[in-house]
C-alpha cells in the first residue's frame, strides 16, 4: 500500500486495555499531512448507552485534528450532545486509544 | 398477592432465533403489550455471540465456525464474545421505570445478577458479583451478563455455564498472537468455571432453569408464571431473525 497516495490511506490500529475497564480496539485512517481523521472505527467489548451513538461519534470525529486536547474536547462534547453513558471506557481512554494509532 | 411476571421457557434455539426473540419481547414490553418477562433458553447449534461494538472478523475465525457448524451472531448488547454451547441463558425484559429496577445502569446490573446468584445458590453454589458484568465462584467466572436499554425498557441477558470446552472455544476465537495461544488457553482455564466443575456432577438444564426461576422470584419478590410468546411476538421474532440477526449487513457491520 502506498502511503503517499491520497486515495489509499493507510489504516492504523490500536489495542488498548483500559485500566479497570474493557478492551478498546480502534482502526483509524487519517491524512498524514493535515493530521485530520479521515475514518475511524471504535470497537471492543465495552458498553455504551445508547449503542447507536457510537456510530454518530465515529461520523462526528471525521476531520478532527489528532491532538490530545482537541480530541478530549471533541469527544467530551459528542458525549454530551448524544447523552452517552459509557461503561468500561471513557473520554480519556478513547482519546488515548485514538492517539495510539498514530505512528 | 405477589406481582406476576411472565416466564418463557423456549428451550434450544438457533443464535438468530434466540437474539430475535429477546428483541421481540423487548419491543412488545416497551409497548405495554406484555408483562415483565424472564426467559430461559439454550443454543442449538452451538454459536458465538459478539458484543454490539466488536468487529466480527477481528474476533471470530469464520472459517473454523463454518467447518465446525458453529453459528455466529452480533448481539444488540455490548460486551465481549461468548461461545454458547453448554450453558443456560437467561434474559429479562422490564420497563426502566419499574420499581424493581434501579435507574442507574451499573446498579441494575448488580440487581439482576443478584437473581442469577440466588439461582446458583439454589443449586448449592456460592457466588460473588464482580462489577461490571461478571459473576464468579471460587474466584472463577461462571456467568457473564450484558444489558441494553431501548424505548425506556431494559433487556439484560446472560449465561450460566454448565460446562466449558476452552480448547474448542479458542479454536473459534481469533487470538492476537498464535505463539501465546497455549498460555491464553491455560489462563482462561484458570479463570473460568462451570456448574459441572463446581459441583463435580452434571446438572440437567431443566433443573438449572428451575433453580434460576426461584432465584428471580426471590430477588424480585414476584411470581413467575409460565407463559408463551404472543402472536405478535412470534411475528416480530421471525422479522428480526430474517432482517437483522441472520443478515450479513448486521453481523458484519463492524
Amino acid at each position: 500500500m502506498n502511503k503517499e497516495s491520497p486515495l489509499m490511506k493507510m489504516q492504523y490500529r490500536s489495542v488498548y486495555k483500559v485500566p479497570n475497564g474493557k478492551l478498546l480496539k480502534i482502526r483509524l485512517k487519517y491524512d498524514e499531512k493535515s493530521n485530520l481523521i479521515d475514518e475511524i472505527n471504535i470497537t471492543g467489548d465495552f458498553f455504551a448507552y445508547p449503542e447507536e451513538a457510537i456510530e454518530s461519534m465515529e461520523n462526528k470525529l471525521k476531520d478532527t485534528l489528532l491532538e490530545k486536547e482537541i480530541l478530549l474536547k471533541k469527544i467530551g462534547s459528542i458525549v454530551r450532545e448524544e447523552n452517552i453513558q459509557f461503561i468500561g471506557v471513557d473520554v480519556e481512554s478513547l482519546t488515548k486509544g485514538i492517539l495510539m494509532c498514530k505512528k | 398477592m405477589k406481582e406476576q411476571w411472565r416466564l418463557l421457557e423456549t428451550g434450544y434455539g438457533s443464535a438468530f432465533t434466540n437474539m430475535a426473540m429477546d428483541r421481540a419481547v423487548l419491543v412488545a414490553n416497551s409497548e405495554g403489550k406484555v408483562l415483565p418477562t424472564v426467559r430461559f433458553y439454550g443454543w442449538e447449534p452451538s454459536a458465538i455471540s459478539i458484543g454490539y461494538f466488536q468487529s466480527l472478523a477481528e474476533e471470530i475465525d469464520l472459517d473454523v465456525c463454518k467447518k465446525l457448524g458453529v453459528d455466529y451472531v452480533r448481539r444488540i448488547t455490548g460486551g465481549g464474545a461468548v461461545y454458547h454451547e453448554k450453558e443456560l441463558t437467561y434474559s429479562i425484559v422490564i420497563s426502566e421505570s419499574h420499581r424493581a429496577i434501579p435507574k442507574n445502569i451499573m446498579e441494575s446490573y448488580g440487581k439482576i445478577c443478584g437473581a442469577v446468584m440466588k439461582g446458583l445458590e439454589n443449586l448449592g453454589i456460592k457466588s460473588t458479583y464482580v462489577p461490571i458484568n461478571d459473576i464468579i465462584t471460587n474466584g472463577k467466572k461462571i456467568s457473564g451478563n450484558a444489558q441494553t436499554r431501548k424505548a425506556k425498557t431494559v433487556l439484560q441477558h446472560g449465561t450460566v455455564l454448565t460446562d466449558v470446552d476452552v480448547e474448542k472455544m479458542f479454536s473459534l476465537l481469533k487470538v492476537p498472537n498464535e505463539k501465546i495461544k497455549d498460555k491464553l488457553i491455560a489462563d482462561v482455564k484458570e479463570r473460568v468455571t462451570s456448574i459441572k466443575h463446581v459441583l463435580g456432577k452434571e446438572v440437567l438444564f431443566e433443573e438449572i432453569a428451575h433453580a434460576m426461576k426461584i432465584g428471580f422470584e426471590q430477588e424480585f419478590n414476584v411470581e413467575l408464571v409460565k407463559g408463551a410468546l404472543t402472536e405478535e411476538e412470534k411475528e416480530l421474532t421471525k422479522k428480526f431473525e430474517k432482517e437483522c440477526f441472520s443478515a450479513t449487513n448486521w453481523n458484519h457491520r463492524r
